[in-house]
């Protein structure tokens, strides 16, 4: 397309912004003597009224400095396991190395020790407490971080009715060892990296050793080393860094907030990308069905659970297709209606003065709008925003003949049914397709909406998440996978993994476990 | 290569099967019960033999030169100044159908369904849709129509099934009253569209495991021949001897069905069948022209000329015809003679020269 390469000359003209990470940073290493190391601190802390430093006498003799941040290290262990020891006279501290007395004083399991001014200062930020000692050039960092968190609560936008009920929290260490709590074997793998200039925010990226494609592995840590930026404040930061189609309406990678999504996804064989400070973990590599598929269709029985898909599958076409196929046939095909019903429909719009379009832009906009402000309101103003819209927008605007009372039915059915699809980020791009629908309807009839679907099918096969084809298993057609797409098969029938790219680990348990009652009898 | 995609074999099935199929569901029931009468199911099956030669053409010479397309292997064959003659007369060919394709695609839907809008408006967006497709490259083609075929087919058998009660069987009466004459001369002009089949020679190369490439291409065709049959056989116990009078014998075969007094009018339907099947029909054609045209004059990518192609098929299937009635008669009297030299006459010609050479050298 002619436009793309018009775009990439702009880009060139625009004089590319340095990147931020290549200004190298010095290594510097500490000082022997406390006082210089003192004074080198405090002007790096400057005006910080949260870093605290603590001169004091190891053993009454030797000089000593601790530092930390004001609520991100455990006080009291400090002041117990810290210092109380190590201030405490003790006459036979004469020879001894001062190295080896910190280690064997100082009651705490983790300690480092550190060279560098930006070690300690990294050290620092995350919580670990510093302690300095003169004619001593190393630094000994002490695992105490404690700062104040969420408790584990249940998963605000991923409810279920059977299955786990905990949902990540904003603390990374947190989050991991949930994961790890769900897999207990070495092989999961959890790799960190930093990203973010001054945020220097953690992300952790998690997947099984001998189920993950290690290409996969590669390309998701080399596409989170190429950002450069100053700060991370949530994985959906990162999202946008790291995914195949940037223009694309779709989302391309599945963010959750439960840790048994994020475990039975690397189980087969994806990757996970946790960011410290936020909730959602991110999951590659994701195919369209992933978004339509909900944690509890692997916990109900496998019937209900193939049948709730299958409904799922019926409201997303309607959520997509409802509102234009409406314009449609109302606007240009009143012959497929029934005539009873079009009888009826043509009465309540018979004071309409809008033409269909424009009644079903006002509103699906005005739902848009409810489902909006509903989202960000407190509890106690929200009972009054949906009783303005239930009142207001479906009683009052039919009784005044704004808009037709099959318009409301249309407009509550295609809300309700956009509404069960699980993932929030698929929703929202399926309720906003629709609107660009509405007005190929609106000018093309049928045809419009055809021509619109067939966009839409095209561009979606297009799309790649890490390499898969986003339409996977579907197109391309993998058949073996239809058992977990089209229906959830019976676990006892899951026996193979799906396959994304590259070579895999195919089965996933062994084969005929289906149960009976003459089962190992025989 | 100048297309880094690849495709299964089934894709290239769900890629044929309606390229012939879009058409033929709607026009052939007409064309064919004009010269075959109560005999018009048979046609089909004496037409479908020119698929099977399609694809075998198309794999023996596939089997000389499995990396090249036919306008590739077309010099290497007959040499440099012949092969891109033939070439052009080749690609001239194929655009020249696809833009008959096109207007076809804008006849029907603006006689039927939007008899106000412009003509232009209907084929351009058509060929906006088509353009972006082939642009993605043969993958993405491959995918939205792997997509969409279960629709077609799904589509295809509800009106078929539901057609079921209002058929009187005894309109296929007599079989072969006259002879097999009627039924092979009915055959004559889908014949031609069995020999679309020879697009296959632009899809082998890409194929990512070659080994069934003919059985599944034969399969395809058995497939196309099956429906066209059941297209036809509904059609004549629907109508009789009055099939080959309307236009589009399928679409009014459609405004029979009335079930309950609530499913009615289900006309819709067939243009949503037809629009997903004309889709795949035109995005093969145009990918097969935008990837010979790129071959024909050495380019190193295909996509800076789909958009331009894409207008030229715009303005062709303006320019094709003034109006349906001039293009049923082009399409059923110059165009099987016409498309037989293209797509019968120089392939087999390619082949035999090539065997020839191949023992030469022996």
């Amino acid at each position: 397309m002619s436009w793309k390469i018009l775009k990439s000359k702009k880009k060139k003209k625009n004089a590319a912004p340095k990147p931020l990470s290549n200004q190298k940073q010095e290594q510097s290493s500490l000082f022997t003597s406390v006082k210089e190391n003192e004074k080198e601190f405090r002007s790096i802390y400057s005006d910080c009224s949260d870093f605290i430093l603590r001169p004091f006498l190891i053993g009454g003799k030797y000089d000593a400095i601790l530092l930390y941040i004001e609520g991100l290290s455990n006080t009291d262990e400090i002041d117990d396991s810290v210092l109380s020891p190590l201030m405490e006279k003790n006459e036979n501290q004469n020879d001894i190395q001062i190295g080896s007395l910190v280690k064997s004083q100082v009651a705490v399991s983790d300690v480092k020790e550190l060279q560098t001014f930006e070690d300690c200062i990294q050290a620092i930020s995350s919580g670990n407490p510093i302690v300095l000692v003169d004619k001593y050039k190393t630094g000994f960092s002490l695992g105490l971080t404690k700062w104040e968190k969420r408790s584990i609560e249940p998963p605000e936008a991923e409810k279920v009715i059977r299955g786990p009920r905990e949902g990540f929290v904003e603390t990374l260490a947190v989050n991991t060892s949930m994961i790890r709590r769900q897999i207990r074997s070495p092989k999961l793998k959890m790799q960190s990296m930093e990203i973010g200039k001054y945020t220097k925010t953690k992300v952790i990226i998690t997947y099984i050793d001998g189920i993950v494609d290690h290409t996969l592995v590669e390309e998701v840590k080399n596409r989170l080393k190429r950002i450069d930026i100053d700060g991370i404040l949530d994985s959906g930061v990162i999202e946008e860094f790291i995914e195949d189609h940037p223009y694309s309406p779709f989302p391309q990678m599945l963010d959750t907030e439960r840790p048994d999504t994020v475990s039975g996804n690397l189980l087969e064989g994806r990757a996970a990308i946790l960011v410290d400070g936020s909730p959602f973990a991110l999951i590659v590599p994701t195919t369209f069905y992933s978004f339509l598929q909900s944690n509890e269709d692997y916990y109900s029985r496998f019937l209900i659970a193939t049948a709730i898909r299958w409904l799922r599958f019926i409201f997303i076409i309607i959520s997509l297709l409802l509102p234009s196929l409406y314009v449609a046939l109302l606007t240009f095909h009143q012959e497929m209606i029934p005539t009873a019903l079009l009888i009826s429909m043509a009465a309540s719009r018979e004071q309409v003065p809008f033409p269909a379009i424009v009644e079903v832009f006002i509103m699906e906009i005005t739902f848009e709008a409810l489902r909006e402000a509903g989202l960000r309101l407190p509890k106690q103003v929200g009972s009054a925003v949906s009783i303005v819209g239930a009142l207001v927008i479906g009683e009052a605007a039919v009784s005044a003949g704004i808009v037709s009372a099959p318009m409301v039915i249309v407009v509550a059915i295609t809300g309700i049914a956009s509404f069960t699809v699980p993932r929030y980020s698929a929703a929202i791009a399926i309720r906003m397709i629709r609107f660009p629908l509405v007005l190929l309807a609106g000018t093309l009839g049928l045809l419009g909406v055809m021509l619109g679907l067939i966009m839409i099918i095209v561009h979606m096969s297009t799309l790649r998440s890490f390499g898969v084809p986003y339409l996977s298993p579907m197109a391309p057609m993998k058949l073996s996978e239809m058992k977990d797409t089209m229906m959830r098969a019976p676990w006892w029938k899951l026996n193979t993994r799906p396959h994304l790219t590259g070579d895999y680990n195919k089965y996933r348990q062994s084969p005929e476990q289906k149960p009976g009652p003459n089962k190992g009898k025989q | 290569m100048l297309e880094k995609g690849k495709i299964s074999a089934i894709q290239l099935i769900i890629l044929l099967y309606p390229t012939i199929t879009a058409t033929a569901i709607l026009v052939l029931p007409a064309t064919t019960g004009s010269f075959a009468k109560q005999d018009m199911w048979l046609s089909p099956i004496w037409a479908s033999t020119f698929g099977y030669l399609s694809i075998f053409i198309a794999y023996a010479l596939h089997k000389y030169y499995p990396q090249k397309t036919l306008i590739e292997y077309s010099e290497k064959i007959v040499g440099m100044i012949p092969g891109k003659l033939i070439g052009f007369g080749f690609l001239f060919f194929l655009l020249h159908t696809n833009g008959m394709n096109l207007r076809d695609y804008g006849e029907f839907v603006v006689g039927n369904f939007l008899q106000k809008t412009p003509i232009i408006v209907v084929v351009l967006s058509m060929a906006f849709v088509c353009a972006i497709t082939v642009y993605g490259g043969i993958e993405v083609l491959a995918r939205s129509s792997q997509f969409f075929f279960p629709v077609f087919v799904v589509l295809f058998l509800f009106i078929i099934v539901l057609l079921i009660p209002v058929l009187n069987p005894k309109n296929i009466l007599p079989v072969m009253g006259e002879g097999l004459t009627p039924s092979i001369k009915g055959a004559l002009i889908p014949s031609q569209w069995f020999n679309e089949f020879i697009l296959i020679s632009f899809l082998l190369p890409y194929l990512n495991k070659k080994k069934n490439a003919f059985k599944w291409g034969v399969l395809s065709v058995s497939l196309v021949m099956i429906t066209l049959v059941i297209t036809n056989l509904f059609s004549l116990l629907l109508f009789g001897d009055i099939t080959s009078y309307f236009t589009y014998p399928f679409m009014d075969a459609a405004r029979y069905i009335s079930i309950a007094d609530f499913l009615q009018h289900v006309e819709l339907i067939v243009m949503a069948l037809w629009v997903t099947g004309m889709f795949i029909k035109i995005s093969v054609f145009y990918y097969a022209i935008v990837l010979g045209t790129a071959q024909w004059l050495g380019l190193t990518s295909y996509r800076p000329i789909v958009f331009p192609i894409g207008f030229l098929l715009v303005v062709l299937s303006i320019w094709v015809t003034p109006n349906l009635q001039k293009l049923t008669e082009f399409s059923s009297t110059t165009w099987p003679v016409y498309a037989f030299v293209f797509q019968m006459f120089i392939p087999v010609s390619l082949l035999l020269i090539a065997m020839l050479r191949k023992k030469k050298s022996n």
